[in-house]
């Protein structure tokens, strides 16, 4: 039973790494993949902020060079009926199109094969003909309905490309149709250059990159999915540390099991000893043990981890997508690392768990082991030494804290997380005693004598429990810290969406929200919107995905004439927000927001060359705004001024401002009867809010399902080493029965027992979990992401969780204590 | 009309849109130039095609083609924006190492888009990609570049535009405006360079221009033809083509063009030559195709007996796409005699129909 626990702790701290794992690889990205993989074996990429001139196109391919070059128009199409999101591919098919048409043609031709080939010309002009892969499970001349902006079509397919496992689907469509329906003319989203064979790369970049103009980028094909992997870098490790959580709460049982289990041995490991077995057979004995154990685990947490792995890909898809970039669970691909990670992670933690328990078992000597009369052997604690220890961790930890990030990873930020830990684990035994002696008294005026016993029996093995103490009160921590860190950003984004959000209504094209698509709301529309009565002013707010230093990053323009009115943001800088906006107005002025600084080593005053249009020009930071809407930076300027570069008049995002005393639900009203025909989705300030605080409580359920698995991992602990006492203490409990102790009142005993670890592991852990937050918000978050948090105790969703775990560990009580009850005290006695 | 098959690789995508829309050749036009070297948008379909046979200074012989084709699919006028398609435009690139014994081609097909593909009068250019062609004072320079080799050519025309046919037509079959508008350079004196596969080789020798526009040209009784063009060393030229018929007979408007060393011409009638194949024939691997490669070539009218042969048995161009057909485009050399003299000479050889009979997209949507 113990055994078969502690095999399941290992598996699961195996399982919860691997899944993490390979939900990370799977919903990394993966848009972008299936656009590269549809962009063909291409060499380089020509991208621009804005869109790319299509001269340069022209340009390109009248090069007196052997390349191929062509083109593409890049966005996403919604699918109303399924709720998918898929990206839009507009390819030339005249020029590049035969795997396309070729096949859309010889299905549609099949039925009728005299006038095949003439129809598909048609159908290749027509603006709603689509090409999609197989996935979508759709036939030639079936109908898809696509919402595509803020607008619907329907859609015919007119060939079906294969698509083997779903990460190559996408919607095609001729360019020509791309442009019309996107809205989009005069601009390439990608130029994709197909270099000679043996071409050197680098050679020819340079060399092609001489005839473009400035702002506009020659990059290898790619290189989004690479700084899409690179931003996504940063949350991929946190989360991965985050799963290593599971496993230093599985080490601490191991630790704990195996102590015990030294303990309980000790007369056969003397007996062992004496009949001549060396240190060494013993430390074999029990390492052998600990392998077989990591590797039972192991094996266990294989599956376990597959199967969550999928779980834990739909969660991450979520986060990626709002925080990020448009994503959807790729394959769960179960590769020989991945096992062999598995066998690393499950072999390594059970072997340094069981180290130090080892070397107490080699210590035992064979005369003090076959000793009469001795019987239950006190593990020695040097509580002193501990707490000296513990005070010299903290004080490290409390160093290490302030030291500053390492090649963007919070290291040791993390270091000072483990410091703490460690710290808290060796003040553990001088804490449980402290405790446990000082309330027994009153417990036992409480509780009766049951409880008196519980608590000096806590106190008496003192190793064995504050080693679970440590273990759960480490799970609790974790959950305290992280429940304060997302508690508290949860609270800064509330409180920064109250300024941030100046407007009464505010609409965008319907679909599904990703941080990287900016669907438009057509310019009439917004003209009609802006007429209506009730209306003071409408914000045009347009956004466009660019790239920056070798990351996305998003450029807005917001109309100032409008906002400055009405907005009041926090700046870094404490001016007034009035003050600001004016720098901006008509100028080649930026704000950008606090992520972006920190990703980019920027600050107020600096300047920024952008690429935009096909012109570079320099833009001046004048201030820093704090920004929590996306992990990704934000650069704004005034709208005038970016349509000076990219003249494209649709905006993304309306934000409308009433008259005084104009009736919300009337506009609403006039708004949504003026848009029909449009599909734009219209929130007040409040239901914005809430979208916002929906999407941010979906990003962090990853979070939480992390912790739970740590929570559980940990309170099964508890149950084993309950059971391991009851086991351990038999003899004592018969005895107290043969003295006529009531079944009743050992129940209550064991009961109370746990009730004071689970007591003990909340208090500790709550102190512990507060330190560590400090070192999750200020550092580890700070230094990954860049965010300012403000401090906040959520305290409902705290006290919920820790009753939770309370009653979980009064809960594994029960089983052991069932145990206790049926042992038979005149055996026991006999034995004795 | 000669070149006609390599535009129904097209006919996979392109539908011939109602040929109403469209000018017809006819009798009477009023040929202008510079205006008529280049487009001509009221006609469906018009080629510019170049080829030659070329030296190099170490005596390495080479044929080349470069032809680009121009083929309406919609003159809709809603339909203006920059990726519309109102003309598909192809191009055949070959190069025949003819000592080397090797056969080089690429073709392309593109949309004018923001000017990938296109026809300016107005920039003296025709162009498909960077293959292209452009009007020199007194001269058109020739640039190619494919990943195997690229040309690079400068042509000067020793002789004034040949219009063929009667009248301002070249008449293909039976019924008003089944012909086509079709002028030619017949003797283009060319230098230039060739790069193969890094190699460079400065060359000259002799090249030849078609230009040919037209809305209906061919029957659905013509199976395919045989085209020759004969540039003698005595400086006159002669252009031949003969219609195979379903019923294996030759179809009588077949016809041809002799210019002399002056640059006059006569029209010959399919009764005025006879052009027989001599019994040799190679095979493609490819299509299965069986080409006669040997000809002999009779023009008693002009006292002309010459034989055809080439150099380089694979000169076969057969498109990537398995829906479109394949055709024998060769560098020649002739031999033979011009009434008592002895005659030699260089021109191309093209056949079509031979991997199986040449369909019509304008037959199969039945004629107008």
């Amino acid at each position: 039973m113990r055994l078969g626990l502690m095999v399941l702790a290992v598996a699961l701290g195996v399982a919860v790494v691997l899944a993490i794992d390979l939900a990370g690889d799977a919903a990394a990205g993966s848009f972008h993949s299936s656009m590269e993989t549809l962009a063909g074996d291409n060499d380089l990429e020509v991208v621009a902020s804005g869109g790319v001139p299509e001269r340069i196109f022209a340009t390109l391919s009248t090069e007196p060079v052997p390349i191929r070059v062509t083109a593409r128009m890049e966005d996403f199409a919604n699918l109303p009926n399924s709720k998918q999101t898929l990206p839009l591919i507009g390819i030339d098919l005249i020029g590049e199109g035969s795997r396309f048409i070729l096949e859309g043609a010889v299905k549609s031709s099949s039925s009728s094969k005299d006038t095949g080939y003439q129809t598909s010309f048609e159908q290749l002009m027509e603006p709603t003909s689509i090409w999609v892969g197989a996935s979508l499970k759709k036939n030639p001349g079936d109908t898809l309905e696509l919402l595509i902006n803020d607008r619907t079509y329907m859609c015919t397919v007119r060939g079906v490309y294969p698509d083997s496992n779903g990460t190559e689907n996408a919607i095609v469509m001729d360019i020509a149709a791309a442009q019309r329906i996107l809205g989009r003319t005069g601009t390439l989203d990608r130029i994709l250059i197909k270099l000679p064979r043996n071409a050197d790369l680098g050679e020819w970049e340079k060399k092609l990159d001489a005839g473009l103009p400035e702002g506009v980028q020659i990059r290898p094909q790619g290189s989004g999915t690479t700084e899409n992997r690179k931003m996504l870098a940063a949350f991929r490790w946190n989360l991965r540390l985050l799963s290593y959580i599971a496993l230093v709460v599985g080490a601490f049982l191991i630790y704990n099991t195996i102590s015990v289990s030294v303990v309980r041995r000790r007369p056969e490991i003397g007996v062992v000893r004496a009949l001549g077995a060396s240190r060494a057979d013993i430390l074999f004995a029990f390492l052998g043990e600990a392998v077989c154990l990591g590797v039972a685990g192991a094996l266990l947490g294989l599956p376990l981890g597959r199967v969550m792995a999928s779980g834990a890909a739909k969660l991450m898809a979520l986060t990626v997508d709002s925080l990020y970039v448009s994503s959807r669970p790729g394959l769960i691909e179960l590769s020989a690392g991945s096992v062999a990670l598995a066998l690393l992670i499950g072999i390594g933690v059970s072997v340094i768990s069981a180290l130090a328990p080892t070397r107490e078992a080699m210590q035992v000597s064979p005369v003090e082991a076959m000793a009469r009369g001795r019987r239950e052997y006190t593990v020695q604690v040097h509580k002193e030494r501990d707490v000296l220890i513990a005070a010299m961790l903290a004080g490290v930890a409390a160093f290490a804290a302030r030291l500053p990030a390492v090649a963007g990873k919070p290291l040791f930020g993390y270091l000072a997380t483990v410091l703490l830990i460690a710290s808290a684990s060796f003040a553990m035994p001088a804490l449980v005693s402290f405790i446990s002696r000082a309330t027994s008294k009153l417990l036992g005026r409480l509780f009766g004598v049951e409880a008196l016993l519980a608590s000096r029996s806590l106190a008496a093995s003192l190793r064995r429990s504050s080693v679970l103490v440590a273990a759960l009160s480490t799970s609790v921590a974790m959950m305290v810290s992280v429940g304060i860190m997302v508690g508290s950003f949860r609270q800064t984004v509330v409180a920064w969406m109250n300024d941030e959000l100046p407007g009464d209504l505010y609409l965008r094209p319907a679909g599904n929200p990703a941080a990287d698509r900016h669907p438009t709301i057509s310019v009439e529309l917004t003209e009609k919107i802006a007429g209506l009565p009730g209306i003071a002013a409408v914000d045009r707010l347009r956004a466009y995905e660019i790239n920056y230093g070798g990351m996305p990053v998003t450029l807005a323009s917001v109309d100032l004439r409008v906002l400055h009115v009405y907005h009041q943001s926090d700046f870094f800088s404490g001016r007034p927000t009035g003050e600001v906006l004016a720098e901006l107005r008509g100028q080649a002025n930026v704000i950008v927001s606090e992520p972006f600084t920190y990703k980019h080593h920027v600050k107020a005053g600096d300047t920024l060359q952008l690429g935009l249009g096909g012109r570079k020009d320099s833009f001046r930071i004048a201030d820093v705004y704090f920004d929590y809407a996306s992990e990704r930076g934000y650069i704004l300027m005034d709208r005038e001024v970016l349509l000076r570069y990219l003249p494209d008049p649709t905006p993304s995002t309306l934000a409308v401002f009433l008259q005084p005393g104009a009736d919300a639900q009337a506009v609403r009203a006039a708004i949504l009867e003026i848009a029909a025909g449009h599909q734009i989705l219209i929130f007040s300030d409040k239901d914005l809010r809430g979208e916002a605080i929906r999407i941010f409580d979906r990003t962090f359920a990853i979070t939480y399902a992390l912790e739970a698995v740590a929570i559980i991992v940990a309170v099964m602990g508890i149950a084993g080493a309950l059971i391991a006492l009851v086991i351990d203490r038999r003899r004592e409990f018969g005895l107290l029965r043969f003295l006529g102790a009531s079944s009743g009142q050992l129940r209550k005993l064991i009961l109370v027992e746990a009730g004071l670890l689970g007591l003990f592991a909340n208090a500790a852990g709550c102190v512990l979990g507060y330190f560590l937050s400090l070192i999750l918000v200020f550092v580890i978050n700070k230094q990954s992401f860049g965010w300012t948090i403000r401090f906040h105790w959520p305290f409902p969703v705290l006290l919920g969780a820790l009753t939770i775990v309370y009653v979980a560990t009064v809960l594994a009580g029960l089983y052991p204590a069932r145990l206790a009850v049926r042992l038979n005290p005149l055996e026991v006695v006999h034995e004795e | 009309m000669k070149s006609s098959v390599r535009f129904f690789a097209l006919f996979f995508l392109v539908l011939l849109p109602a040929a109403a829309q469209y000018r017809t050749a006819l009798p009477g036009y009023h040929y202008e130039f510079p205006r008529d070297h280049f487009n001509h948008p009221e006609f469906k379909t018009e080629w510019w095609y170049y080829t030659g046979n070329l030296t190099a200074k170490d005596g390495h012989r080479f044929g080349f083609e470069l032809t680009f084709f121009r083929q309406a699919v919609s003159r809709d006028a809603s339909k203006t924006a920059v990726w519309d398609v109102q003309d598909v435009y192809i191009a055949h690139l070959a190069l025949s190492d003819l000592d080397g014994g090797e056969y080089y081609h690429a073709e392309r097909t593109n949309r004018a888009g923001p000017e990938i593909a296109g026809v300016s009068e107005n920039l003296r250019r025709i162009w498909n990609g960077n293959w292209s062609v452009e009007g020199k004072s007194d001269a058109q320079q020739l640039r190619a570049t494919d990943e195997q080799f690229t040309l690079e050519l400068l042509l000067r025309s020793e002789k004034p535009p040949v219009i063929h046919g009667e009248n301002g037509v070249s008449q293909k079959a039976e019924g008003t405006g089944q012909a086509s508008h079709y002028i030619s350079f017949t003797r283009l004196l060319t230098s230039g360079a060739i790069q193969l596969q890094g190699k460079p080789f400065q060359v000259s020798g002799v090249a030849w221009m078609d230009h040919e526009f037209f809305t209906h040209q061919l029957s659905n009784e013509q199976t395919g033809w045989d085209w020759f063009s004969l540039q003698l060393a005595d400086k006159s030229e002669l252009m031949l083509f003969e219609l195979r018929r379903k019923d294996g007979t030759t179809d009588p408007f077949s016809a041809g063009t002799y210019v002399d060393a002056q640059g006059k011409t006569i029209h010959l009638h399919a009764t005025d030559f006879s052009l027989k194949p001599m019994g040799q024939t190679w095979t493609s691997s490819i299509t299965g195709a069986t080409y006669p490669i040997k000809w002999s070539v009779s023009v008693p009218k002009l006292g002309l007996e010459l034989e055809a042969s080439t150099r380089l048995k694979s000169q076969e161009l057969s498109g990537k796409s398995k829906f479109a057909p394949a055709y024998w485009e060769g560098a020649i050399d002739f031999n033979g005699r011009k009434n008592s003299s002895a005659a030699q000479g260089v021109g191309y050889l093209e056949m079509t129909g031979y991997d199986h009979p040449v369909s019509f997209g304008e037959a199969s949507t039945g004629q107008p």
